[in-house]
């Protein structure tokens, strides 16, 4: 995705109330996360259950939070995922990469690549991907859901191979 | 001193802070010793109180912190210290009730009789306190209070001869009084 489009992204969630921007980087979003450190809203966390610690004490708080992964933290999330945020119903916008559904990607995306869409159909995470031309749209449907009290998941395909 | 002693003792200290207590007995201890709407149980995800109240904490910089923590909770989340003394949060202190085993599961070991939890606190950028008795742990807390944090106060306790009942609130009704309560 182009830079300008993920720093649009950024800035749209920001100005619609999200406060923290929380998680693990992926260079699938790499530019979306570089907008949240310039405007100091970012913290990294050493693993992604951490960052959905630290999110959530935000959003118990009443400052709204996305977590940000890779597909890979998406899998060491499953747990925190089902016995935090879905048993206390806290909600949280998960922006998560998407590798390995491209031929010839790095090994160690390919199996976790393949499954991720029936995962996060299987522990029920709302989701959709976001492209250039339907991220508003998404981001607005994100928002809207949060603001029910349910948890959902943007998805960013790695659309280079790197 | 066993951890629902210890667990008094801080509960016959404690005015208007923030609770967040870890999974397994020490919510169990808390909850029949002083329920409060200010206190954030966990019910499940091991590991993760002191990244619960890390957010919490960076939120309500004017309110005070407390994080109820284990010896085997700490560990599964170690990466946790580091990103809290990096941050350098005033408003928390972190208590570790360490009896070097997971007793909620039956008393297997950790690690933490090996590698002292508080050295790699004291190398994150944590205060450390060390407290055996009740009356250290009275005075030390006390003292604490009133000190710039991240603060670490280690708890040495011998296992439990009590079990607790369990949460008798559901999760969202610990979440829904907790954000209000924090919210006024």
């Amino acid at each position: 995705m182009k830079k300008i489009i993920q720093q649009k992204i950024f800035h749209h969630l920001l100005k619609n109330n999200i406060e923290n921007f929380i998680g693990v980087p992926d260079s699938t979003f790499k530019f979306f996360i570089d907008e949240g450190i310039k405007m100091n809203k970012t913290i990294i966390a050493n693993r992604e259950d951490e960052a959905i610690g630290i999110a959530a004490g935000m959003t118990l708080s009443n400052s709204n939070s996305v977590v940000f992964m890779q597909n890979a933290g998406f899998a060491n999330s499953l747990s925190t995922i089902t016995s935090l945020i879905d048993l206390y119903q806290i909600p949280l916008i998960f922006v998560i990469g998407w590798r390995g559904f491209l031929k010839n990607d790095a090994p160690e995306h390919e199996k976790i690549g393949k499954i991720q869409p029936e995962l996060l159909t299987s522990i029920k995470l709302k989701n959709r991907v976001i492209d250039e031309t339907n991220w508003k749209q998404n981001c607005n449907w994100a928002l809207n859901n949060i603001k029910k009290n349910t948890s959902v998941a943007l998805i960013i395909r790695g659309d280079t191979l790197g | 001193m066993d951890r629902e002693e210890a667990i008094e003792v801080i509960c016959s200290c404690i005015t208007d802070e923030i609770v967040v207590s870890a999974n397994g007995f020490i919510s169990r201890d808390l909850f029949s010793i002083l329920d409060k709407n200010t206190n954030f149980y966990m019910i499940g995800s091991m590991g993760l109180a002191s990244s619960i109240g890390l957010g919490i904490a960076l939120k309500n910089p004017k309110k005070q912190v407390i994080v109820f923590d284990g010896d085997g909770n700490v560990l599964m989340n170690l990466g946790s210290l580091v990103t809290i003394g990096s941050l350098k949060v005033r408003n928390f202190i972190h208590i570790l009730f360490d009896n070097h085993i997971h007793e909620s599961t039956g008393g297997q070991p950790t690690t933490s009789r090996q590698i002292k939890i508080e050295n790699i606190a004291k190398e994150s950028n944590y205060k450390i306190f060390s407290v055996s008795t009740k009356k250290q742990l009275k005075a030390v807390f006390e003292k604490t209070k009133q000190k710039k944090g991240p603060i670490l106060i280690s708890v040495k306790i011998k296992r439990g001869k009590n079990v607790n009942k369990r949460i008798t609130l559901a999760p969202i009704e610990i979440k829904t009084r907790f954000m209000k309560s924090i919210s006024k």
